[in-house]
């Protein structure tokens, strides 16, 4: 599976015909850019095990060249960049925190005046990221730190890049595997502010994005696009592409068209809002628990454990990703062009290969959200990451030949499974040979007392192959229909028929529909009082109704719980969850009460039951 | 089915009420410091919007309405909440019964089988869930 590649000018001008136009959110601040001039506005630090952050090589200093020759990494040591400097303000520091603070104040305005989160957010994404994002503001601001001002100082770096000279680039990789030709755009930019200005999951400095197009190349040469993978968040394998012909794959003639997350830079395919959910994993043993609970609940109750599968590991928190495409657009037909592309070549320069460390601030987050991403060939943890080395596979690609191989797999398959049918035919007619002499043999030692052993022997021995004739019948009856489907298959390919676009797709993203943001103003003023609502009452209860503290905490839990559920549409879900929570109390509560009488009327139970057993047995 | 165990429900709740009633002499009961016998059963009213809720969903059962699942969760939902409020302050003799069969109806209303017939259909009920 080895990634091969090709010549700088092929690979320049395949990257350059289809490269992507992307549509960002009104509001949105960064914009794709070239790596050199971010590089030569950080620094370098070094975070060691147990020591404070030593900055290696200060701003200024820093390039593309310079950027790989690090001393030898110890065992846990972090390399990082650092493109806001807000915190080493040095003695001017409250004035800089000021400005910042003015600064972000400014921004905004300026984002009022264009960004709107829309009506609904709040009720959409529910109490829990509600409560997040109010404590990580708390947390910030305990730290005395201004929620928001890297980016503000990320957008006042970011300016003075683009004042000196006005780009929009992408960072273009071809290689050949298992039969495609995969275009690799690499979008770099510099900050990531999706939780501060787009109420969002974090903000990170740097942000690494990536689209695929897969091309198939025909035996003249000619090239064609069939799939595309737009990279969103974490997500991997069928989910992420789409086949160039699916009318969701939006085009500017070969451009495919990217609608930008605002903030979190996620790529789709369509414009809207999209729920984002953000998944924290929960301690392992606890996540064992929660799967052993879960799987008997729903196997050995036969209880019902929600409309998906899995997860049970996982803490979910949503959150809105606007990806509207208003705002400015780069590429075909677009606000900007795209200057040349950078391209990453065979081997890979250093920037990209020697260099492990993060390409931002690493900020020591124990879920990584906030800390930045390492670069297009590294996980955060230094480990090559797969869309690197298997780009094919990244997209679920891997299983899918190329339109030109597809017949030849298919033949080839079939082939596989006739010669497959043949080995087992003869290897049925041998043992239902030996199966027949078997029985032969036990018919001729039947009601012979001096070969009780051996007919009891043979009994077992006959038992044993017809269990394995049967196996082997039923392999042989699935094959050969598999044949017939793989040679029908075959034909509908050979007369020019093609799958379903969209079949590969278990769970695709979309956009919240009209119904979904037609959200009532009831609706999204409660969802804009509730929490504090909800603390308010309880300090309430804990100051005017102390006697009736425990119901009356409990009762207005339920109140707010139910007044949430019944404006989210999920009013289904926490009764049964309430429902499930009483019973197991009220079991427990049964269980206590009456331990000794219900383990005796176990004992009657059994006992009946062993008793009909027997007297049923007797009256055959 | 699930119809018929619910009013099997509200009639049990009925009798049982009926009968503790009649267990207690009403007439000689001095309203300032009540026997606490007739406190027990005074507060068997509390049942009386979960059975009248039942008794709905029930109706709604056998005239095939997709709510009545959510109505007859409520209600069971409702009556176990009585029931454990009741055990925690008085912890009369009947709310074992109805905890016994509200905690059977709510495992048997949340099996796979019941909540796939009863689930809503694709729109009706609204889910953010990406």
């Amino acid at each position: 599976m080895k990634a091969e590649h090709l010549g700088v000018q092929t690979a320049t001008a395949l990257l350059r015909r289809f490269e992507p136009v992307i549509r960002s959110t009104t509001g949105d601040r960064f914009y794709p850019m070239d790596v050199e001039p971010y590089v030569r506005a950080c620094s370098l630090w070094v975070q060691r095990p147990g020591e404070e952050a030593r900055c290696i090589v200060p701003g200024g200093e820093l390039g593309l060249d310079r950027l790989a020759q690090q001393p030898m990494d110890e065992a846990g040591a972090v390399h990082f960049l650092k493109f806001t400097d807000a915190e080493d303000l040095g003695s001017d520091a409250r004035g800089g925190l000021l400005r910042l603070f003015r600064r972000r104040a400014k921004d905004r305005k300026e984002s009022k005046g264009s960004f709107w989160a829309g009506r609904g957010r709040l009720a959409r994404v529910g109490y829990f990221s509600r409560f997040v994002d109010a404590l990580y503001s708390i947390a910030l601001l305990a730290r005395g730190r201004v929620p928001g001002e890297s980016a503000a100082a990320a957008s006042v770096a970011y300016e003075r890049i683009m004042a000196e000279r006005e780009q929009y680039r992408y960072h273009g990789r071809v290689v050949r595997q298992d039969g495609w030709i995969v275009l690799q755009y690499w979008l770099f930019y510099p900050f990531n502010d999706w939780r501060s200005g787009f109420f969002g999951a974090n903000d990170h400095e740097a942000d690494w994005e990536k689209t695929f197009i897969y091309l198939s190349e025909s035996e003249s040469g000619e090239v064609n696009p069939e799939w595309v993978a737009y990279a969103a968040h974490n997500y991997t394998g069928d989910n992420l592409r789409r086949r160039w012909d699916d009318p969701e794959v939006e085009k500017v003639g070969e451009h495919p068209v990217i609608y930008v997350g605002a903030g979190s830079h996620a790529s789709y395919f369509a414009p809207g809002e999209y729920l984002t959910e953000l998944t924290l994993p929960l301690p392992s043993p606890l996540a064992r628990m929660t799967e052993a609970v879960r799987t008997f609940w729903k196997t050995r109750l036969g209880q019902y454990g929600g409309e998906e599968d899995g997860g049970a590991g996982y803490f979910s928190i949503p959150f809105v990703d606007y990806a509207r495409g208003d705002g400015l657009s780069v590429g075909e037909g677009g606000d900007r062009a795209w200057d040349e592309p950078r391209l990453i070549t065979d081997p890979p320069p250093d920037w990209v290969s020697g260099y492990h460390g993060l390409w931002g601030l690493y900020a020591r987050d124990p879920f990584e959200g906030e800390d930045a991403p390492a670069g297009p060939m590294y996980n955060r943890d230094k480990s090559v990451s797969r869309a690197w080395y298997d780009p094919v596979g990244w997209a679920g690609l891997d299983k899918v030949p190329p339109p030109t191989e597809a017949l030849e797999a298919i033949l080839e398959q079939r082939a596989d499974i006739i010669s497959r049918c043949e080995v087992l035919r003869i290897e049925i007619d041998t043992k239902s040979r030996q199966l027949k002499k078997l029985g032969a043999e036990l018919a001729a030692m039947r009601d012979r007392s001096h070969l009780d052993a051996p007919y009891e022997e043979g009994t077992r021995r006959v038992a044993e192959l017809s269990g394995e004739l049967d196996r082997l019948r039923a392999r042989l009856a699935t094959d050969e229909a598999v044949s017939e489907s793989l040679k029908e298959y075959a034909e509908r390919l050979g007369a020019g028929e093609r799958d379903p676009a969209r079949a590969h797709i278990v769970r695709a993203h979309r956009p919240a529909s009209e119904d979904e943001l037609r959200v009532s103003r009831v609706a999204e003023a409660w969802a804009a009082v509730s929490v504090s609502l909800m603390l308010i009452s309880f300090v309430g209860i804990s100051l005017f109704a102390r006697e009736h503290l425990i119901s009356m905490l409990v009762f207005s839990i339920a109140f707010f719980a139910f007044a949430e559920a019944g404006f989210r549409g999920r009013l289904v879900n926490l009764v049964s969850s309430a429902n499930i929570g009483l019973a197991v109390v009220a079991t427990l509560i049964i269980v206590y009460e009456f331990f000794w009488q219900l383990v005796v009327a176990a004992v009657l139970v059994i006992g009946l039951y062993v008793l009909w057993d027997n007297l049923r047995e007797l009256r055959r | 089915m699930i119809g018929v165990l619910l009013i099997l429900e509200v009639i049990g709740l009925v009798v049982l009420g009926g009968y503790e009633f009649l267990q207690v002499q009403w007439g000689g009961i001095d309203l300032k410091s009540p026997q606490h016998r007739a406190v027990e059963v005074a507060v068997f009213a509390l049942f009386v919007p979960s059975a009248i809720l039942t008794l709905l969903a029930a109706l709604s059962f056998l005239f095939l309405h997709r709510r009545g699942w959510l109505l007859a969760a409520i209600a069971q939902g409702l009556s176990l909440a009585v029931c454990l409020w009741l055990y925690s302050w008085f912890q009369p003799a009947y709310v074992y019964p109805i905890m016994a069969y509200c905690v059977l109806m709510i495992l048997y209303l949340n099996s796979q089988d019941v909540r796939m017939v009863f689930r809503p259909r694709q729109g009706s009920e609204t889910s953010y869930e990406s």
